[in-house]
This record gives C-alpha cells, structure tokens and sequence, in this order.
C-alpha cells in the first residue's frame, strides 16, 4: 500500500459512493462491504442508532452478491491506484472458500470476516470456536494462493491475542481488529429496542480505548502486521494505533461523521510525523514507549 | 461547486416553542434541487452527536436555503440554538426527490404535520391547478401559512383536534375532496408521519391514483454506502437517502 490507511468495511460500500468526496488514489486500500456468495439483504429496519460518541449498527450484512461485485463494483474500483481489498463472509466454510476461490488473483487482498455481530445462522460464532477459527483460516488460505489473507477480528473473544496466533499459524498474512462490539439500546418511551435486531454492533470514538488495547495485547505475541481499526476519527487516533502496534489503520464510523475523514486521517498522520521528526510509518509502529518494570 | 460545505446562519427564527425556521447561505454551492431532497445538517462541534441529521429542502433560492427543524433532541436542539453568523457544515442536496408533473397532471400536495418541509417547494409550479392538503394535531402546528397563502391557490386544512379546517386528518380530507370533485390526472405528491402511508395507499389505489411519498429515516452515511437507512419495497430493501427519500406509493 502506498500509505497505511484504509477504508473499513462496510463503511466505505464499494467506493464509488465516496468518490465525490475522497480522491480514491490517495488512499492505501479500500476496502469494500462484505461480500457473500449470493446477495443478501440483510436485517429488518431500524438498522442504526446513535449512542454516545458513537452508534449501534445491525445491518445485517446486506450486499449485492459476489457475482455483481465482480461484474460491477470491482471494474469502477480498478480504475483507480489504490488497492482493493475484498471483505468476505458465509453461513458455511463452504461459501468462505468459494468466494476466496474466485476472488483469488483478482483483488490485492482477501479480508476475512468471521467476528460480525449482525449474523445469526448456524455456528459462524468463530469467538467461541478457535477449532472452527482454525479450520476456517486454514481452508480458505488452500484456496488463496496469489492473494494476501487477512482475519478480521472480534473484541468479543475471550482472547484476541490468541485468535491472532492461530490466524498467523494457519497462514494468515495479517489481522485487522477490532470489528463492532456487540450492544444495544432501548427506548424507553415505546418500551422497545431501538434496533429490529435488538443487538448490534458499536462503533466509533466510544470504542477507541479498547481497540488500542486489544492492538496492543496482540502486538508482540504475532509477526504478521496488525490492521487497527476502532474509533479513529483524525490522524492522531491514527497514531495511537501505530504506537500500539498497529501498521496499518481503517477508518471507518469516522466517514459518516465527515465523508473526507479518510484523507484527513491520512494528513494528520503526515503532520504528527513531520512535527516529531520521524520520517517512515514503520518507526511508528509498536512505538510505544514504557518501563515493563513499572507494571 | 461542492456538495459538502461550511453554510452561514442567515437567520434562525423560532416559530414556536418547538419548531425554527433555519436559513442558511450556500454561497453558490447549489444551483439547483428537487423538491423532495435533503441535505444533511452537522448538529455539533464534538462527537456528541456524532451523526449528522437529515432535514428536507424546505426552500431554496439563489443564494439560500431553509430549513423547518423540530426540537427533538441534541442535535435539532444544537440546530435551533445557532445565531446569525454561525457557520453550519451541511451536505447536499442528497437523494431523490419528487418526479417533474406532467402538463396535463393535477398536483394533489399532501403535507402532514412536519411533511411540509418535504414538499413545500412543490408549491406554485402548477398553480393554479395544484392543491394543497395540509394537516396537523392543532392549528398551532400548522406553520408557514402566510408563506403558503402567498403560493398555494387552492388550499385545504385540516387538524385532528378541529381548531382550523376539517377535524380529520389528511388522508381524510384528501378522500372527501376527491369523491366530490373531479380533476385532471391528479398526481399524489405527500409526506407526513409514518402512519399516513397506509390510509393513503390504500385511498389511493382504490381511486386508481398514483402517488409519491418522502420518507424519514435515521442516517449514517446519507449517500447510499453504509445500508442503514433501508426500508423494505416491493423491489427489495431500498436506501432512503439514495433510492429515496421519494418513493412511489405502489412500491412501499
């Protein structure tokens, strides 16, 4: 990537509805909502719901579909001199590794969704299952052989740090983390769920602090990069995230907040490194400083 | 000429307790807007609210555009607390609004309660055919009226409660007028509470009239890519920022 920021998924569609916004070559990646075999239309309405600092979402996955993403949405994304990054998600393993087989060598990465919080069907609850996590990175890295696999991750598990080493053990090129946090709201006037879902998943500011812990329990225990996502809304969120490990940042929620948030990320994360002096991303990463003594 | 910038507070004058009439310059930003489109409305300086919120196009001239807000919650209370001079950062004008009359085609407006906003720029491109239905709980919440005296020829009010007009809603009066009065190919064009929709489907395709209905929703993105603004149509869920916020009667 010619720069460490990237859309989140799910945030960004699949690029064309931003590019009157953002000038989609200057970004490192975009990466696209995710995308399943067959089209699916996802949850009943309400869908979101502003909490404090951030906001609930149950979308439910809807997306065109694999063959429309192909036919339609990756020629406009090709046009363009940034990297494509394709989400991907399935009711069965089956689905994950058919749509990596036909996504193979066409996109620059495949990013694997197995932590959303919007889907209900069958056991796809990879948090609680690292065998199923284990056979499902393992299968579908068989069916990548030319492209860049990446996990994306929940905060939900038990133990991000050790979903990462499983990941990077059955092949994984990178995580990213953390997906949505599973929540909820209710109104108290009607007595009813502010979602048709009743849970979703919470994103933005709100969510920062524990986006950047969990990066930085994660860092030091893997060798593959770290995708930081969670809150980011300027360059400096950006850098909490490189300093806590992260090599790569995805913005997300921060989009519907101002449109251009992408690329005002990406200057800020210039500006911060020009005012220290420091002149490659990579001295950022991991950059940390503290006394293990001290803890 | 961007969809995306910083909008001067012209004015902000309160109507009512609850309800501000909000104008804005756009500086040449907008040459153009279909009655029935929005813009979205940034309602603070932090991140509580973190969302921007939708508002239709009440009017719009050269050089302005205006707003009908309610005071709901924080960030229309934010809106209504703005004074002239204040900078505002608006997007728009976003989705799709109400379809062009056709030179034979009666406009029938339909505004209940806050539905005003939506479709009070309809107003005055068919007079004298086009009519005017306008409804809401109480006379008091019934706003704009002198603007609308000025453009509206034939105008029909009604309140729930009987203070002004029809005691009744909308829909009812619209019914009334319709089994009494004969127009040419009249054309539906409403917005209103979410309650409206259905008595007025089902009038309307009892009468054989088409009919065009803007829609609310809460909004992340407002422009099509986030999915959260979806409602269920005959044609699948469709996006009310960007499919919308006009849909045709028949499709929902």
């Amino acid at each position: 990537m010619k720069n460490p920021v990237m859309t989140a998924s799910g945030t960004f569609g699949y690029g064309a509805e931003y590019s009157e916004f953002v000038d989609l070559n200057r970004l490192g990646a975009v990466v696209v909502k995710g995308i399943s075999l067959t089209p699916r239309e996802g949850n009943p309405p309400p869908r979101i719901h502003e909490t404090p600092c951030g906001m609930l979402n149950s979308i439910g996955l809807q997306n065109v579909g694999l063959q429309n993403f192909l036919n339609e949405k990756l020629p406009f994304l090709r046009k363009y001199d940034t990297r494509v990054v394709v989400n991907i998600l399935g009711s069965s393993p089956g689905e994950y590794e058919a749509c990596a087989s036909e996504l193979d060598g066409m996109v620059d990465a495949i990013e694997l969704n197995v932590s959303c919080p919007n889907v209900k069907e069958g056991d796809m609850l990879f948090s609680s299952d690292r065998n199923a996590l284990m056979r499902l990175v393992s299968d579908v890295r068989k069916r990548l052989s030319k492209t860049t696999m990446i996990v994306k991750l929940t905060p939900s598990s038990p133990d991000i740090a050790l979903d990462a080493k499983i990941c990077e053990e059955e092949g994984a090129d990178a995580v990213s983390m953390i997906n949505t946090i599973p929540a909820m709201a209710i109104d108290i006037e009607t007595g009813r769920p502010r979602l048709a879902n009743v849970i979703g998943g919470l994103s933005g500011p709100a969510v920062k602090p524990i986006g950047v812990r969990m990066v930085w329990e994660t860092y030091g225990k893997i060798s593959i990069p770290i995708i930081g996502m969670g809150g980011i809304m300027t360059g400096e969120d950006a850098v909490e995230y490189l300093l806590a490990g992260a090599s790569a940042v995805a913005v997300g929620t921060a989009n519907f907040v101002d449109p251009r948030s992408t690329l005002n990320v990406l200057e800020g994360i210039l500006d911060y490194m020009k005012r220290k002096g420091i002149d490659s991303i990579n001295r950022l990463t991991g950059g940390m400083v503290w006394d293990h003594k001290d803890l | 000429m961007s969809r995306l910038f910083q909008a001067e507070v012209i004015e902000n004058r309160a109507l009512s307790e609850t309800h501000n009439l909000l104008r804005l310059r756009s500086s040449g930003n907008i040459k153009t807007h279909t009655p029935g489109q929005f813009f979205l409305l940034k309602t603070s300086e932090s991140y509580d609210p973190l969302l921007r919120r939708p508002f239709s196009i009440l009017n719009r001239s050269e050089d302005t555009i205006e707003f009908l807000i309610r005071k709901k919650g924080k960030g229309t209370a934010f809106l209504c607390r703005t004074t002239r001079g204040d900078h505002i950062e608006v997007m728009g004008p976003l989705g799709r609004g109400f379809r062009e009359s056709e030179a034979d085609e009666t406009p029938l407006i339909l505004a209940g309660g806050l539905g005003i906003a939506s479709v009070f720029s309809l107003l005055g491109r068919k007079a004298p055919e086009e009519h005017l239905f306008y409804g809401a709980s109480t006379a008091s919440e019934l706003y704009l009226l002198d603007d609308i005296g000025k453009t509206a020829n034939n105008l029909h009010l009604s309140t729930d409660d009987g203070t002004i007009g029809l005691k009744g809603t909308v829909v009812q009066d619209l019914n009334k007028f319709l089994n009494v009065s004969h127009v040419e190919r009249p054309v539906v064009y409403a917005c209103g509470p979410e309650g409206m929709t259905a008595p007025l489907k089902s009038v309307l395709s009892d009468k054989r009239i088409p009919g065009y209905f803007s829609l609310e929703e809460r909004m992340a993105c407002g422009i099509g890519a986030c999915m959260g603004c979806t409602r269920k149509t005959s044609g699948g869920m469709k996006r009310v920022c960007l499919d919308g916020p006009v849909f045709s009667l028949e499709e929902l």
